[in-house]
Order: structure tokens, then sequence, then C-alpha cells
């Protein structure tokens, strides 16, 4: 007959066994990438960009801030179009859509319009590159990034992290996770402080003919 | 001339008249020490509105956030819409940090006026120093900081705060769509400054 002292110690045991098994099971879950497999990885991304000329996607973002309860929750629709044009569209829980195209950004707050000229601040310029770039995955030859690659199962995962100390102010990490195929599946932005926004993509259709009309304002 | 000094002197008399017998109010006993605003006081809940700020001929959106972390404890924080932040600020006690807040917006005296429109918003309880009556209104003249406030309540709740400076209105926080202690709709107008904030409940 087991002691009750005895158990409690064997239960507590049991528990730290578990805790070590599900963390290093984490810890595999998440591996760095050979040399080999991340060039494998970048081509893989590479070739499917290069044929990528549209993308239309759903989206849900979370903004998830330490002192919250809840993440906020908004969803919208992505569109894109080579070379440069997006429409980034928030249709819940509020409706706001920005476009980027012409080295301009446009913004339409809830029937409010608003414009800005990107080519005059650099912050906005390497903002849009870096969108374009991650909604094609196409952020490897950033000089201004220092990349890692980890294997997650079937997936892959990116972490970039800026060099430019500007950049570094608001973005500490930026991490894409890839799925199978090389498609972007997940962007996660770290800010300094840890907190982060998520944007997880659904619903992705590639090579669809996209009238130029719908990045009119 | 004559006419020129009664004037003048009417004017001076009707600038020296208090903010609420200028409004209509007449001067009723206090119920209580202190005037509520429990519209951020809820612990459980996280505060989210889409903001809309019109300043300096310029408008433009974003959300924000207020969550009350402890007693007389609040963070509030302003982001765009694609998440990025725009200011981070601490309320506690009589403390203001600002945790961050974007290099464009970095300035003492934008700072300062966001620290006082904010500290009125999360002010729970101010200490009241007279009461009037009128028009189905009670008003609650109370300080938040060294300034004069008036509370404006009726029979759904606070219904508006005033921020009074020698005898005139300067800000108005304006809360309406009130249910259990919520205010869905929420107004601070300058009426000196070009600078209006509207947020709505998301």
């Amino acid at each position: 007959m087991i002691h009750r002292k005895q158990y409690n110690t064997l239960k507590i045991g049991i528990i730290l066994i578990l805790l070590l098994l599900f963390g290093i099971h984490t810890a595999l879950s998440q591996v760095p990438m050979t040399t080999s497999e991340a060039d494998a990885l970048k081509e893989k991304v590479k070739a499917l960009s290069r044929t990528t000329k549209t993308i239309s996607s759903d989206f849900v973002q979370y903004k998830h801030l330490d002192f919250l309860s809840n993440d906020i929750e908004s969803k919208g629709k992505l569109v894109f179009k080579t070379p440069d044009k997006i429409r980034w569209e928030y249709v819940s829980p509020f409706a706001y859509v920005v476009i980027f195209k012409d080295e301009s950004l446009y913004i339409n707050d809830n029937g409010n319009k608003s414009s800005m000229d990107m080519g005059s601040n650099a912050i906005f310029k390497q903002l849009n590159q870096l969108i374009t770039a991650s909604i094609k995955g196409n952020l490897f030859e950033a000089s201004e990034f220092k990349a890692t690659y980890l294997k997650i199962k079937e997936k892959s995962e990116v972490h970039f992290e800026p060099t430019d100390p500007q950049f570094r102010e608001f973005i500490k990490s930026f991490q894409i996770i890839f799925n199978d195929t090389g498609e972007v599946q997940e962007v996660k932005m770290i800010e300094p402080s840890e907190d982060y926004t998520q944007i997880v993509f659904d619903n992705r259709t590639t090579n669809q003919t996209i009238s130029d009309a719908v990045f009119d304002q | 001339m004559r006419f020129l000094i009664s004037s003048l002197l009417w004017a001076t008399l009707i600038s020296c008249t208090s903010y609420p017998k200028k409004k209509g109010f007449t001067p009723t006993s206090p119920t209580a020490d202190h005037s509520a605003n429990p519209y951020f006081s809820d612990q459980t809940k996280d505060y989210v509105y889409k903001a809309n700020i019109k300043a300096f001929n310029r408008s433009f959106g974003g959300i924000f956030i207020v969550k009350k972390v402890g007693a007389n404890h609040h963070r509030i924080v302003f982001t765009t819409e694609l998440g990025n932040k725009i200011f981070d600020f601490t309320f506690k006690e009589d403390l203001f940090e600002v945790n961050h807040v974007a290099k464009e917006l970095n300035r003492k005296p934008l700072l300062k006026i966001l620290k006082n429109d904010f500290r009125v918003l999360v002010t729970e309880t101010a200490l009241m120093e007279k009461s009037f009556t009128g028009n189905e209104t009670i008003l609650n003249q109370a300080r938040v900081g060294k300034q004069k406030h008036f509370y404006f309540n009726n029979k759904v709740g606070l219904q508006k705060i005033i921020k009074v400076k020698n005898e005139k209105g300067k800000v108005e926080f304006i809360f309406s769509e009130i249910s259990d202690d919520f205010a869905k709709h929420i107004q601070i107008l300058h009426q000196n400054l070009d600078l209006d904030i509207t947020l709505k409940a998301i």
C-alpha cells in the first residue's frame, strides 16, 4: 500500500515526466533546417512566386497584447496582382480598405478616403516591400533581414530579423509559415515588447483573372 | 463712452458667472463624496474601439484599446488597423508612463493633451466639490488632477464630462449608446484645439 506522502511524490513525478516529454516533443517539433533543406525551400518558394500572377485569399488577423484577456480578432480579404498591387480589406468587425499601388497608399476608412505617397516615406516603402515579399514568400534575398530556417512537421517556418535599427524599433521579428507547396500560410510580426500581430490565410486562389478596377479606391 | 463701460461690465459679469449657472443649473446638496465614471472599470473586460481622430485638418483611424489591469491602473493602446502600435500608455494612480510612442507623435505638448484627456476616461472616482440640478440632470463638480470637471448624470447614467477653465468648457467627453456600464460610443471634443476623437466599440 502506498503511503499518502509517497503517492503525492509519485503524482508530482508523473506530472514532471509528462511536462518534460511534452517539452521535448515541442522542441523536437520545431528543428533547424540543414543548408540544403533551406536552399530547397527557397527554390520551391521562388519557383512558385515566378508563376504566381495573382492571389486572392481570406485572412484572420489576431492582435495579441500581453495585458488583454483575448486577442483582438479581425477578418478580411487580400487581393494581390503582380508586380506590386495589393488590396488589403477588413470586413469585420469594421470596414477598412488599404490599397498599395504605384508607390502610393490609398485608404478607405468606412467611406473616409485618404492617400499617401509612399515614395517620400522610407518606412512605408519598406513596409510595402515587406508585405509584397511576404505574400509572395520572396523575402529570402532581402539583405535587410537575417533569416533562420525551421522545420515543423511538413511545414516550414522562417524567422526574419530586421538588420536596420530604425526598423527594429517596431518589428523584432517577422515569422512566416509555408505549407508543403511553398505557399504562405501564416505571418506573425513580433514587436520588441513581444506583443504580436498574427495573420492566418485561408481559401487562397491563385492566377485567376483580377481586374485593375479591384485596386481603385 | 457710458455705453462702452456698461458693455464691458456686462461682458465681465457674464464671463465670471459660474459654468453651472450659465447652463441653467441650480445648487443642490451632494448625494455622494465622489463622482463616478464606470465606463472602464471592469477588470474582466477588454475595451476595444474603432477610433477616428480628426486633428489639424487631417483624419486618421485606428484601434483604441483600454484595459483595467488593477485598482486605479489602466493601459491605453492605440494601433493602426494593420496592428502597428502608435502609442501605449500606462495610468497608475497619479503616474503616467509612455511605454511606446511613434516618433511622429513624440511631442511633449501632444503627449500632455493625450495624458489629460485619457486620464479623465480612466478616472473612476473624482472627488466631488459641489452638486447642481436642472433639466432632469445632476451636475457634479469634481477635480481630475487639478482641473475642474463637471459630470452630467441622468437616469441612464453618466452622459457627459466637461473640463472647465475660467468657467468655460474646454474639453467635452460625450458618452452614448450606454448599457450595463458600457459606453459603445464616445466622443472627445476640444473647444480651443483642432482635435476630436470618436470611438465606436467593436
